[in-house]
């Protein structure tokens, strides 16, 4: 019967370690993006217009601390992507792009900051290399991460328009 | 931790202070009528103790204490012997077996295999023969063997699953096929195993620190596969399987032809099946805030189907045997059409639910073809064994072209690749091991043995996520065995390796703007440079067995380790699917792990009870560790994810015990426990990726030889208990526990001289929606398989030949 009390005993040992093991706080909670602020901009289904300077305008907390963010707006004219939220939007017909519209950028936020609300500008031009951009369905995708490196995104459905 | 170790030393030194009696050893040979030797054949006591006869046919039962007993001997395919025999002091008894030509092939063999092989492995290994995977039957080799104390799976829908040992999967795990260790692309969470599952005869699972055999990648374990099975002498035979599952309405059929004459033998298999849609007890996904519809319940575009084909043929003469086993697998199977990864997409419901059965975008395709040659030479006390293999993973995953990035809009048509060809990985594989034993005396052995690899990777497709590369891996081991009596054994071990790999350079096939002050100029980026590297490492192991006839114990201590691969060491692209860009680092070292290991059995007639204990380090756990920066260039705009290493402390074990309530109910629960902890580095205090949860099944299995025209009867209930995972990195989600019920019976029937076998199941008893936690598709909320009845019909046929 000794192996019994052995089994017994080094399984309450493993018990005993797995308890005082966890001591250090970590964090465990992504950032969130927050569309639902006043004058939030863009939001899903929203017009941008070639151009002009567009500001994005949304809200960045976390618990702990903010990372960075990203932006990344894509033609949809193929319908491939969907947006990540609840509401649907009106869709113009499948077309085979010519001289889309492709932005890329990441930004840093200040340190030590657990909400930060954007104030971004974008000059968004109408012409690329003297050819004019294509107007319709876009994909405007926000990415942004905490000093853990937990990730928070929101795709939004877009129309670019000409004015 | 040092209190643990002392512990258990002090055990030990009770229990061989504690048993002293006299006690005879049985031995003898086994042979058919014409004086054959029967390797693998089964001499049972009455008493519950038992052997297998060696490859010479010679068998050995020690710690006998005088009496009579009841001696039985079996063989496929022979009528089994049952006898008495009287112990007053050492015995020699010599069997001659009779042929039996109404025993069919798929009679249940009760051998002693795997107690055999527990009491000689130092680690603590779990088994799975040919009975147990059919009444297991899962979607893909690893689902079946899942239920194995110690063992989880990734699953990437219904028909692919990657193999997990307590908690270690990937590259920190080998999969031994036939000697050779399996080549994949082991790398990637959505890729599952190459292996058909209808073409195993038995699966060990050896649970802990094997690099002193098996070489790099073994942290975590090893999953030897084996097609073992030699047709006895002159005859023809074979079993055709028929499957069906309502889930996701596979219907499938494995069919297998052998014949041997004399020292010759041939088997040949085909295995083919085909699934539609897996369905789910929801009728909505949530991927993100947007609700993702469900045409009946159906995970949309995730059929699949599998092709393969086996052909083995062997020479067996008593000193000498050789064996070549050869076999393509091709599997195709559907991503859910919903989400790639972490990627919503829209989705065209006309065109993909039209029928549950077709494969469109996204989808993989993998085809893995084999050759491998097995041969043993043996003389006296020495023993020579070769393997060869060679290998050819081919992989391609499609999706309809998408401009990520700085891509064009419009895919140029003057480019080497289809425009959605996503991922192409080609890759060759040459693996030799030389293996010889000497058995000094009795009591000690010697093994030497040698490993040599070589693999050559292309890749293509229009996404860059590692580079093309050449890679050598050679090794060579010293294992000594001492026993030092019946009761006490003792092992030794020390390994060299030696690796080198070679990356190619790689460039974007598209420009992407590259910003120097004001200026923007177009460059194709240099996503891969040549990068060579070569590595070296000494890996060792000490095991200590201890076996009577109510307890054993083990305990081992190794060290263990791994070659960065190279996704690790040149990995420079985005994961669309993940919204990752994964940088790799050429500075990396060999990943190191030390491991102590405890095994303890108790087992009196009636009742068992054993544990297995782990503790593990890491001085430098290679890890993807996400960080909080964004890159535009290399990027795309996605999150940069750094290889990186960092000390992981890890432990847990399994438990088990069973209770024989009455003759023919037995009472069992099996459980699991893993913890892991980074202790250095940026994410210090973190577990690991994809940690299993604990887990537990109890389990009530009703047995009976006989029952009416029914034989081997059998009705199991397994209650799965599974907790939250709520230890968690990023970019995973805590996952809530859950409780599910699985059912499985069969038995079969005898019509004349032809048997015919059934197992049934019932997975998910109750269509429970739950998540679980190492899934692929877990972090788009996909809930796990619902109900799901899977019917396994097994028909032997077999014959003489004059």
């Amino acid at each position: 019967m000794k192996i019994f009390k052995i089994i017994i005993f080094s399984f309450m040992l493993l018990i005993f370690l797995s308890s005082c093991e966890k001591d250090k706080e970590i964090d465990q909670e992504k950032p969130t993006i927050d569309l639902s602020i006043q004058g939030a901009f863009p939001v899903n289904c929203d017009t941008i217009y070639f151009g002009e300077i567009s500001t994005l305008k949304v809200l960045f907390t976390d618990n702990v601390e903010l990372g960075s963010f990203s932006i990344d707006i894509h033609h949809n004219f193929d319908h491939h992507s969907h947006s990540t939220e609840v509401t649907e939007c009106n869709l113009d017909p499948v077309k085979e792009p010519v001289n889309p519209y492709v932005f890329i950028q990441d930004y840093d936020i200040p340190e030590g900051l657990t909400e930060y609300e954007t104030n971004l500008e974008i000059n968004i031009l109408s012409t690329e290399n003297s050819v004019l951009l294509d107007e319709g369905d876009y994909h405007f995708f926000i990415s942004l991460t905490d000093k853990e490196g937990w990730s928070t995104q929101k795709g939004l459905s877009i129309k670019m328009l000409h004015r | 931790m040092s209190k643990f170790v002392v512990l258990f030393l002090f055990a030990h030194v009770l229990f061989i202070s504690g048993f002293s009696q006299d006690k005879y050893v049985l031995s003898g040979s086994i042979l058919d009528e014409n004086n054959e030797v029967l390797p693998g054949a089964s001499v049972q006591l009455s008493t519950g103790k038992g052997t297998v006869a060696n490859a010479e046919g010679k068998y050995m039962i020690s710690n006998i204490v005088p009496g009579i007993y009841e001696i039985k001997v079996s063989y496929i395919g022979y009528k089994t012997l049952i006898d008495t025999v009287r112990i007053n002091g050492n015995k020699i008894y010599n069997i001659k077996l009779l042929y039996s030509p109404l025993d069919l092939q798929e009679v249940v063999i009760t051998d002693n295999y795997a107690e055999t092989r527990k009491k000689e492995e130092s680690l603590n290994i779990e088994i799975a023969n040919k009975e147990y995977l059919q009444q297991n039957l899962g979607g893909s080799l690893m689902k079946t063997i899942e239920r194995l104390p110690g063992v989880s799976t990734i699953d990437i829908g219904s028909g692919q699953s990657k193999p997990v040992i307590r908690g270690l999967g990937f590259n920190r795990i080998v999969v031994v096929e036939n000697g050779i260790k399996h080549e994949g692309q082991q790398w990637g969470a959505d890729h599952g195993l190459e292996i058909d599952q209808f073409a195993v005869d038995k699966l060990e699972v050896i649970k802990g620190p094997s690099s002193l055999i098996h070489g790099s990648d073994a942290l975590g374990g090893v999953i030897n596969v084996k097609q073992n099975s030699i047709p006895i002498h002159n005859s023809v035979g074979g079993t055709i399987d028929l499957i069906g599952k309502t889930n996701n309405d596979l219907i499938g059929t494995s069919f297998s032809v052998y014949g041997r004459k004399n020292w010759l033998f041939v088997d040949v298999r085909a295995t083919l099946l085909d699934y539609g849609d897996y369905k789910i007890p929801t009728d909505s996904i949530d991927i993100y805030s947007y609700k993702a519809a469900l045409h009946n319940n159906q995970l949309r575009n995730t059929a699949g189907e599998e092709k393969n084909l086996h052909f083995t043929i062997g020479i067996i003469q008593p000193e000498f045997q050789s064996k070549f086993f050869i076999s393509n697998v091709f599997g195709k199977s559907g991503f859910f059409a919903n989400a790639h990864g972490l990627e919503p997409r829209n989705v065209d419901t006309d065109v993909h639910d039209k029928s549950s059965r077709d494969i469109l975008f996204p989808f993989q395709e993998v085809n893995h073809f084999k050759i491998v040659n097995q041969s043993q030479w043996k003389k006296g006390k020495f023993k020579l064994e070769l393997d060869l293999g060679f290998q050819r993973n081919f992989r391609q995953e499609w999706s309809k072209y998408v401009s990520h990035g700085y891509m064009p809009p419009v895919f140029p048509d003057n480019l080497s690749f289809n425009a959605d060809l996503e991922r192409r990985f080609d890759k060759y594989i040459y693996t030799g091991n030389l293996l010889t034993r000497y058995s000094f005396n009795e009591k000690t052995t010697f093994t030497v043995g040698i490993n040599a690899g070589y693999q050559d990777n292309d890749i293509n497709g229009r996404g860059f996520i590692i580079p093309a590369f050449k890679q050598l891996n050679t090794g060579v081991f010293l294992l000594a065995k001492y026993e030092f009596d019946d009761i006490n054994m003792l092992q030794l071990g020390v390994r060299y390796d030696y690796s080198k790999i070679k990356t190619e350079r790689y460039f974007d096939w598209f420009q992407s703007p590259v910003v120097n002050n004001n200026d923007t100029t177009y460059e194709y980026l240099q996503r891969a440079g040549q990068l060579e590297k070569s590595f070296n490492n000494i890996s060792w192991s000490v095991g200590y067995n201890y076996n009577r006839e109510k307890v054993s114990f083990k305990a081992n201590i190794g060290k263990s380790f791994r070659m960065p691969i190279a996704k690790e060491l040149a990995a420079n692209g985005v994961n669309y699917h993940n919204f990752s860009y994964e940088a790799g680092d050429p500075d990396l070292s060999p990943e190191i792990s030390y491991q102590f290991d405890l095994g303890l059995e108790y087992h009196i007639k009636k009742f068992a009870i054993g544990a297995t204990p782990f503790v593990n380090y890491f001085t430098n756990y290679i890890y993807l560790n996400p960080s909080s920066d964004y890159d535009r260039l290399y990027g795309n705009g996605n999150q940069v994810f750094y290889y990186t290493q960092s000390e992981v402390f890890r432990y847990g074990g399994e438990l088990h015990a069973h209770y024989q309530l009455l003759k023919s109910i037995k009472l069992g629960v099996i459980g699991e426990y893993v913890y892991s902890e980074q202790v250095s580095g940026e994410k210090k205090g973190f577990t690991l990726p994809f940690s299993p949860p604990a887990s537990a099944i109890f389990n009530v299995k009703y047995q009976k030889q006989q029952l009416k025209f029914l034989e081997n009867v059998y009705l199991s209930i397994d209650y799965r208990i599974t907790t939250s995972q709520t230890n968690i990195v990023p970019p995973e989600e805590i996952t809530d526990g859950y409780q599910v019920i699985n059912l499985s019976m069969g038995g079969s029937i005898r019509i004349k001289k032809q048997s015919l076998s059934i197992s049934a199941q019932v997975q998910n008893l109750l269509n429970t929606k739950y998540f679980s936690h190492t899934s692929y598709y877990r972090l788009i909320n996909v809930p796990e398989t619902g109900r799901n009845f899977v019917l396994n019909i097994s028909i032997p046929f077999s014959g003489k030949i004059k």
